[in-house]
């Protein structure tokens, strides 16, 4: 589950590239995408260990399982929707005409 | 303190509430208990919750000190109550009189604690929903 989200990751190579132009300002946005993507993988990583250790019996309390699963599915949450804001954002600009 | 922070508190009280639970069914399953490792009779259990600030190193550093406290459990105590005694000579537990001394455990008071401590949890549950409702209506406001 926690490799699903680092795969989605731009690879370095492509962030050198992007740090080559004049535009060296970009990085900070995408630092801050990239951070909060690692949260959310945090959150998933959490979540996966503790509903492990409740299903392996070692004395995790369901109520502490289940908040780390909501806690990961609303950051997950989150994510898609700044993901689809950007998506929809670099559409609207490659549809404008000159 | 983020809405993150909110659901950290009604864990912590969902946390405590099963604990009270815990006790409170120790109590009753003890209510006949006669020998304990300590020796005597059975001691009626209580909890006692202590409010607890999150620790959050950052905003302690920030010196921002307003964050809601989360509850915990800071002790369990045995109750001081002399235990109850019942002429029983046969029992192999009678002292020289033939009297059984027998745990101060009252089934009705552990009955309205353990109801209180289901509602307790189901009120916390309830708050850790409207939280996720809230962070979840919150998103909804990018769409």
């Amino acid at each position: 589950m926690s490799n699903a989200i680092s795969g989605i990751r731009i690879l370095p190579a492509e962030i050198d590239v992007q740090r080559g132009g004049p535009a060296n300002d970009k990085s900070e946005f995408l630092e801050t995408l990239q951070s909060a993507m690692d949260q959310v993988e945090t959150a998933q990583g959490a979540a996966e260990t503790k509903v492990a250790d409740l299903m392996n019996g070692n004395g995790m309390d369901v109520h502490s399982a289940m908040i780390a699963v909501e806690k990961a599915d609303l950051s997950f949450q989150l994510m898609m929707q700044v993901r689809n804001k950007i998506v929809a954002a670099y559409q609207e600009v490659s549809r404008m005409q000159f | 303190m983020n809405l993150f922070g909110m659901l950290e508190i009604s864990g912590s009280a969902l946390g405590a509430e099963r604990q009270r639970a815990e006790v409170v069914a120790s109590n009753m399953a003890n209510a006949q208990t006669t020998r304990t490792a300590a020796g005597g009779p059975y001691r009626r259990q209580l909890v006692v919750f202590q409010s607890q600030r999150m620790p959050r190193f950052s905003l302690a550093l920030a010196g921002w000190h307003r964050a809601s406290p989360a509850v915990r459990v800071a002790a369990v105590i045995p109750d001081a109550r002399p235990p109850q005694v019942r002429f029983e000579p046969g029992h192999p537990d009678a002292n020289a009189q033939g009297y059984v001394a027998y745990p101060q455990v009252d089934p009705i008071e552990e009955m309205t604690d353990l109801l209180g401590a289901v509602r307790a949890y189901e009120m916390n549950a309830a708050a850790v929903q409207a939280a996720k409702n809230m962070i979840q209506q919150s998103m909804e406001l990018l769409r």
